[in-house]
């Protein structure tokens, strides 16, 4: 009897230390903290190097990288409940720049501490900006300008920029290459991958988790589609892909080239 | 302790006071007109709702030569205002270091009817159209960065973005947006036509004038529509290609075929201050173009049906139409518009 009271006593006294325990783990969730999203660029499975680096395609085309850049905007957070946090848009607009290590991570403030399962983000600027005009660009002109990034002749940006030279079977000669998307007449090329994370991101006011996203640069032109730069190469001048048919099919490329390799928590 | 406390209590007084003076934001609305004889809009007033401060902000900009990498060429050193904001004897624009453009340049008034902008329409939104000349290395060959220092050290445009926008900041968004309420604002709508139309006072025009306009009616409106005379199309209108140039005109901006020399509609409104003429300015006279109208419109694949009607290439103009025409054409010029001071840079 004794014996079963201590039992009682003990049983209790430890769900309470449970119950609490766990009321204390949601209170800890609460305020704000910072998130990363690093945007590690690569071609196919090795890291990407700049310049000196042969890289080749499924078209046996091979090509050296010079520059590889892109906008993200518009990121999404989807917490472990389903809750939705949208990163305030016109501060989502971040410029990823190989050349640039300062600029290959995009860091949030003012997330809502939580558990966070899915990311989402936009390549390029979206439609609904560019219909508002200047209204919400903040400084993204002046970034973009001293980052290459503006497609001055229309007035709007460069979503992906994405140069260097290459060589073939039937072009023997290193050629340049540039590829360039942005809006055209006839298509936005504005596009969004939703990337689920292997491992809970945890922001709380002491924890800044970063996101490893790896971006295998590769799938641009080798994707769901292959574009061969050799069958652009206009007279021998190089291959400029800035607009036509070939710049819907590279932003529907641009869904399969981002994955999510880890996720730090601390 | 009880004055210091009193003190932290007035203390935010005189902080609130001293900002509600010169540098607050001031938010006196800038009525748009629409006159009773223009289209409706198409500019989106509510995303970037029009201020006194921001059109004064905007005209600042306009004129100031400093965003320029030369120091010197402003937005208003090629559209100047007695020529409707063109540039007045230059067939193709120059701006810094003698930079030539490859376009004649266009006149600015009434742009809030647009749809786009540019006579190839590469821009669609008057707020970021200033992005295009002001980046150019042949026009202002300016930079964002180096813009944004100056006018940050500047004590004038500190205050002016202050009290233009909410949140004061001088940045590319509030810098653009400025420009935009300053160009939305140039409305040209007092010409003795417009007079005519809305059967105001001086609203008179003469047999001459008014037989003008018949044969403007019947032979041009097809393109230049409304009383703001354009249909903001796209349209091939039979000039010779400019080998020197060789300009595809729409064609760079869509890449299909059917645009190939396809320019946009440019209003005729104060057509008489805007001399040389067409795209590359290659008319210097009225006459010129409607000569070019009657006997002067070349074939090709692109040129616009209405101009090869019957098997006839061109528009059927006799000497007498021709007078009555140029006639009415000045009928459009509007004195008002030419001469507002608060459109001037003085
Ligand atoms: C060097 C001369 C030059 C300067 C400087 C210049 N412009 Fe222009 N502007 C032009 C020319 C030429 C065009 C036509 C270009 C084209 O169609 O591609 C044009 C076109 C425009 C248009 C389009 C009008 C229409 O009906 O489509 C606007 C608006 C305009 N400019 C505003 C500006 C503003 C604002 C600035 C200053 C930021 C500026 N311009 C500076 C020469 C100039
Ligand atoms: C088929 C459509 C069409 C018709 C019909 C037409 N125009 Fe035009 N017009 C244009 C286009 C397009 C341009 C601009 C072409 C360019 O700059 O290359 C233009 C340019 C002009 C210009 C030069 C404007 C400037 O600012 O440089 C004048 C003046 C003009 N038209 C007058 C007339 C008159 C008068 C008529 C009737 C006799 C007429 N047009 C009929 C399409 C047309």
């Amino acid at each position: 009897m004794k014996n079963a009271l201590h039992k009682a006593i003990a049983i209790l006294a430890v769900s309470a230390l449970v119950i609490s325990c766990s009321k204390d783990d949601n209170e800890v969730i609460t305020g704000t903290g910072n998130l990363g999203i690093e945007f590690d660029n690569a071609f196919g499975t090795n890291d990407l190097i700049l310049n000196t680096q042969a890289n080749t395609t499924s078209n046996n085309e091979v090509l050296k990288i010079s520059n590889i850049k892109y906008i993200i905007s518009n990121i999404v957070l989807t917490k472990e409940d389903g809750t939705i946090f949208t990163y305030p848009k016109s501060e989502s607009y971040f410029i990823i720049d190989e050349a640039d290590p300062t600029s290959v991570v995009a860091e949030l403030e003012n997330v809502p501490a939580g558990n966070y399962t899915k990311v989402k983000f936009g390549i390029g600027v979206d439609q609904a900006q560019w219909e508002l005009g200047a209204t919400g660009q903040g400084d993204l002109a002046t970034r973009a300008q001293a980052a290459g990034m503006l497609w001055s002749w229309s007035a709007g940006y460069k979503f992906v920029v994405f140069e260097g030279t290459f060589t073939s079977a039937t072009v023997t000669d290193s050629t340049p290459f540039m590829v360039h998307t942005g809006q055209t007449a006839t298509d936005y090329n504005y596009t969004e991958v939703t990337l689920d994370l292997p491992t809970k991101a945890m922001v709380r006011t002491t924890i800044s988790p970063e996101i490893h996203v790896v971006s295998d640069v590769s799938k641009i032109i080798d994707g769901t589609y292959k574009i061969k730069l050799s069958d652009n190469n206009m007279g021998g001048m190089g291959a400029m892909i800035m607009g036509g048919t070939n710049l819907p099919l590279i932003t529907a490329n641009l869904n399969g080239m981002f994955t999510v390799a880890h996720v730090h928590n601390d | 302790m009880k004055t210091k406390q009193l003190l932290l209590l007035i203390l935010p007084l005189f902080v609130s006071c001293s900002n509600d003076s010169d540098d607050t934001y001031q938010n006196i609305p800038l009525e748009f007109k629409v006159p009773s004889n223009f289209p409706p809009p198409t500019y989106n007033f509510a995303a970037n709702p029009l201020t006194e401060k921001g059109f004064e902000l905007g005209k600042k900009l306009f004129y100031d030569g400093r965003l320029a990498s030369d120091g010197i060429v402003s937005c208003g050193f090629c559209h100047e205002q007695a020529n409707a904001f063109t540039h007045h004897g230059h067939t193709l624009s120059h701006g810094v270091g003698n930079g030539v453009g490859t376009r004649n340049t266009p006149s600015i008034q009434n742009l809030g009817y647009q749809t786009s902008f540019m006579y190839d329409g590469a821009t669609t939104h008057l707020d970021l159209q200033p992005i295009i000349p002001f980046t150019n290395p042949v026009e202002m060959n300016g930079d964002f960065t180096k813009a944004i220092t100056m006018m940050k050290a500047d004590a004038s445009y500190q205050k002016l973005f202050k009290i233009a926008f909410a949140n004061g900041q001088i940045n590319a968004e509030n810098m653009l947006k400025a420009l935009g309420q300053f160009m939305v604002s140039i409305t040209s709508s007092n010409s003795r036509f417009d007079k005519y139309r809305r059967h105001e006072t001086g609203g008179t025009l003469t047999e001459t004038e008014l037989k003008g306009f018949a044969v403007f009616n019947a032979k041009c409106t097809s393109c230049h529509a409304t009383d703001l005379m354009t249909d903001n199309s796209f349209r091939n209108n039979g000039l010779a290609v400019n080998q020197a140039i060789n300009d595809v005109g729409r064609y760079k901006v869509t890449l299909l075929a059917v645009d190939k020399y396809a320019f946009k509609v440019p209003s005729l409104r104060n057509i008489a201050k805007t001399a040389p003429y067409m795209h590359d300015g290659r008319f210097g006279t009225l006459e010129a173009v409607l000569n070019h109208y009657a006997t002067g419109v070349e074939n090709s694949a692109t040129l616009d049906p209405l101009l090869k009607q019957n098997q006839k290439l061109g528009i059927a103009l006799s000497e007498t139409d021709k007078i009555q025409l140029i006639a009415f054409l000045e009928t459009v010029t509007d004195t008002e518009y030419l001469t507002n001071k608060r459109f001037s840079e003085y």
